[in-house]
């Protein structure tokens, strides 16, 4: 029964009785054609799961030469977990039910190192009796490997766009940071200047001096707000913030940071549609987005257009929407509108919004709520944000 | 020939106010501008000799001021560029700004420098101070 190492018979081309279709009708034909393949190891193993067949591509991949393993139960090529797992007896009785089974898994060769095999058992019968199993092996190892560098490499590339863009990333929170801090500072020092100037020119009254203070107040409260976004754009970016979630009426909030700007500036700029809308929210966080985005609407419209600001209550949430009569902010809000630091590092590309928005756009993700803006060619802009009446779990650093 | 004129645009009140009246200490005919668009309306009528321009304002940036400027019958005035902004070289390239100052600066550095574009054969006073 067993294939071992069938020669040819000599006879073919001494004697030139037999050709080669006598050869391919006979009976050893087809032992002839599975010794010869050495790519699979072809075998066949008998009910019980002894070998019982071995040809050359068997020897070459799992190492063991037919007198070895002829006899031998085919538990002897798994490894020692599918051994005490059952694996072996599983796929034949696989293969006993389905007529086939597939099996493919790391396999030990004679010498203990391990293959990647990919295999299929056969079960064959003869008039409903199981006689025994075929089974057809492939070494896949260095396919498999091939893929599996391949994978590595992908996932080292992906780490390396990654921190290239986390690089990127930081030089662009530079620049930005740069040129919000230098503003200020620059109005600071002109003021402080202006002072020395008067007081080297003999000019220096009251007036002016009182002026040259507002002027450095107002300079330096620009520069701690500045310094206070970054430091909130710094933590919103690492996740560090900490969100304190209680039902709140979202108009209410809303209401009082209207009175608050009312009382600077846009007295009769500001038209509100407040009602009431309880959610579970983070009421200093959603004061912020309203301030935000109304601080916006006043900067981008020049007076005396109109800043829409409406609350309402939703299916599942609360609605906040600001809308301006502005000019637009030319912008596509879709591209980058709300990243901090999306633009390229100069003066052209980089748009003068600030972090405001992007801190608003954090606020409004961490309480699992949605920010959309719209922006008209020339006419007006309006920012949507939707936030649900629950915060995701996760969304705090307690519970 | 009256006071030289000089166009102060930036966003941040603070500096255009101080710059303003410094300016008109020294002898200027300033008008100030929050952005481009404000500043576009200002020089309506009013021919300035220089204009100190922010480069990133809202509603108005100094690109869309200066291609609205271009787009004008009169000859458009010279410009000096005064930002925080960074590539602040390339953007002065791009708008044909005479000079740079990137903020912060200093006041007297800002003065001389205006005083020259106005006056380039005798850049110590302005005429009309």
């Amino acid at each position: 029964m067993a294939v071992t190492q069938i020669k040819p018979p000599e006879r073919i081309s001494a004697s030139g009785k037999r050709t080669l279709a006598d050869l391919a009708h006979g009976p050893e034909a087809i032992r002839l054609l599975v010794d010869a393949i050495l790519d699979y190891a072809i075998f066949l193993i008998g009910p019980d799961g002894h070998v019982l067949t071995w040809n050359q591509g068997a020897e070459r991949i799992k190492g063991y030469r037919a007198s070895e393993v002829i006899g031998r139960h085919i538990s002897i090529f798994y490894t020692q977990e599918d051994v005490e797992a059952g694996t072996p007896d599983r796929i034949l009785r696989q293969a006993a039910r389905g007529g086939r089974a597939n099996d493919e898994g790391w396999r030990v060769r004679k010498d203990g190192t391990r293959f990647w095999a990919d295999a299929s058992v056969h079960a064959l019968y003869d008039h409903g009796r199981l006689y025994g199993f075929a089974k057809i092996t492939r070494d896949m190892t260095e396919a498999r490997e091939a893929v599996e560098r391949e994978r590595q490499l992908a996932v080292e590339r992906e780490a390396r766009l990654a921190a290239e863009e986390a690089l990127r990333s930081r030089d662009r929170f530079l620049a930005i940071a740069s040129h919000e801090l230098k503003t200020p500072v620059a109005s600071l020092q002109v003021a402080v200047e202006s002072l020395l100037l008067s007081r080297d020119q003999g000019t220096l009254d009251v007036p002016r001096t009182e002026r040259g203070i507002e002027r450095m107040d107002r300079a330096i409260k620009r520069l701690a707000m500045v310094l206070g976004e970054l430091l909130d754009v710094s933590s919103l970016e690492r996740g560090t913030t900490t969100f304190t979630f209680a039902d709140m009426d979202v108009s209410r909030v809303a209401s009082e940071v209207i009175e608050r700007f009312a009382g600077v500036e846009a007295q009769d700029r500001i038209q509100a549609d407040l009602q009431p809308a309880v959610i579970h929210a983070d009421a200093m966080r959603v004061e912020q987005v309203v301030t935000n985005l109304v601080d916006n609407a006043l900067k981008y419209s020049s007076s005396p257009a109109p800043v829409a600001v409406r609350v309402a209550p939703q299916a599942g949430g609360a609605l906040i929407e600001v809308s301006d009569q502005g000019i637009g902010l030319g912008l596509d809000p879709a591209s980058g509108l709300f990243e901090p630091f999306s633009r390229a590092s100069n003066a052209a590309d980089i748009p003068g919004i600030g972090l405001g928005l992007f801190i608003t756009r954090e606020i409004v993700e961490r309480h699992g709520g949605r920010i959309s803006g719209i922006a008209g060619p020339d006419r007006g802009t309006t920012f949507r944000v939707m936030l649900p009446q629950q915060p995701p779990r996760n969304s705090d650093g307690g519970s | 020939m009256g006071a030289r004129r000089v166009l102060v645009v930036d966003d941040d009140p603070t500096l255009r106010e101080t710059l303003g009246e410094v300016l008109t200490d020294d002898g200027f005919d300033v008008r100030v501008a929050w952005n481009g668009r404000d500043a576009l309306e200002k020089l309506d009528g009013w021919n300035a000799d220089v204009v100190i321009l922010d480069v990133m304002m809202p509603v108005m940036d100094a690109f869309g001021f200066q291609s609205a400027l271009d787009e004008r019958p009169e000859p458009a005035p010279p410009v000096i560029l005064l930002s925080a902004a960074p590539g602040l070289t390339s953007a002065a390239s791009e708008l044909g700004a005479v000079s740079v100052i990137s903020k912060p600066f200093h006041l007297h550095d800002l003065i001389a420098e205006v005083r020259r574009v106005v006056d380039p054969m005798n850049g110590t006073a302005p005429a009309g101070a």
